[in-house]
């Protein structure tokens, strides 16, 4: 999946997130960072994993989710997600950042943790990681 | 107009925020992120953190009235103002806003300072509104021999640029 990522050169991310500040900043880092992006956005858990349903088990290279959302949270998104058998890299982005906020997220099923706010320096770990830089 | 000393006074005061503490490196992220493309964009989320601030901090103050205290809703209310306030580099009430947590997740609020404190998460937010002008060093002419001589002058005199500005009702940057 990363290696057609990079043949694409165009990297499908869905951020999840309920706050306009955030979905700003990282529209613009993700804009600076990535060559080539086509960034789908959501606003609950529940809307991440209705665009990941329809979309297929392909439809994102990436998915950057919040933790706390109203309707359904970034765990239970990514544990469904997850249910689904969508193998996507999954990194969650919070706020709450103790061993036992990131051990939620991994436990759900999350790749990585990145504590908010997103950077460049962040996102360019993320995309190195997951080979998709 | 004295551009010159009208920049020198934002640079001042947006250096002593970054002194204080009050900022940190987040953001240089955003100024890094503005250019032709978005030439307002540390405004726009300025602007963003201040219209989420002001609602959460009357959130806050209203559950903090209640009685017995929804501990779970006012940790979900200084959750989203933590993050907020970390897009935009607010440092001091990042950490704020992590002992308010903490004391939320205790159920004892009567070890945290209370919200008329100095330095509690107001006191902190209302510091941040000097981060209103900083646009405006975008929008004056070129950088004169002058300007890079340096900001030297101190945290009172840096504020009366902003006291000035909100005396005269001067309107901010004309958005492109």
């Amino acid at each position: 999946m990363a290696g057609a990522a990079a043949e694409r050169k165009v990297i499908r991310v869905l951020l999840v997130e309920d706050e306009e500040i955030h979905r700003v900043l990282a529209r613009a880092l993700l804009r600076s960072a990535v060559g080539g992006v086509e960034l789908d956005e959501a606003g609950t858990g529940a809307e991440a994993v209705r665009r990941v349903r329809d979309g297929g088990a392909g439809a994102y290279d990436l998915i950057i989710t919040d933790g706390k959302m109203p309707v359904m949270d970034g765990h239970e998104a990514t544990r469904q997600i997850r249910a689904m058998g969508v193998t996507t890299p999954i990194v969650g982005l919070s706020s709450d950042t103790l061993p036992p906020d990131v051990d939620t997220f991994i436990k759900a099923g999350a790749d990585d943790f990145t504590p908010k706010p997103l950077s460049k320096e962040k996102l360019v770990r993320i995309l190195a990681k997951f080979n998709l830089a | 107009m004295d551009y010159t000393n009208l920049r020198r006074q934002i640079i001042s005061m947006k250096k002593s925020l970054f002194d204080q503490g009050y900022l940190d490196e987040q953001f240089n992220q955003l100024e890094e992120l503005q250019d032709d493309s978005s030439p307002n964009f540390v405004d726009e989320v300025v602007a963003l953190f201040f219209k989420d601030s002001s609602r959460l901090l009357t959130n806050i103050e209203q559950a903090l009235e209640k009685y017995p205290q929804d501990f779970y809703r006012l940790d979900s209310l200084v959750y989203q103002f933590k993050g907020s306030g970390s897009s935009i580099g607010a440092l001091r009430m990042k950490n704020e806003c992590s002992m308010f947590k903490a004391h939320c997740n205790d159920r004892d609020l009567e070890g945290y300072r209370t919200l008329d404190d100095s330095s509690s998460i107001p006191a902190s937010h209302s510091l941040l509104e000097q981060l209103h002008l900083i646009p405006w060093l975008t929008q004056m002419p070129p950088v004169t021999p002058e300007d890079k001589e340096g900001a030297c002058h101190s945290e009172a005199e840096a504020g009366d640029i902003f006291s000035c500005k909100h005396k005269h009702q001067i309107k901010g940057p004309v958005s492109t």
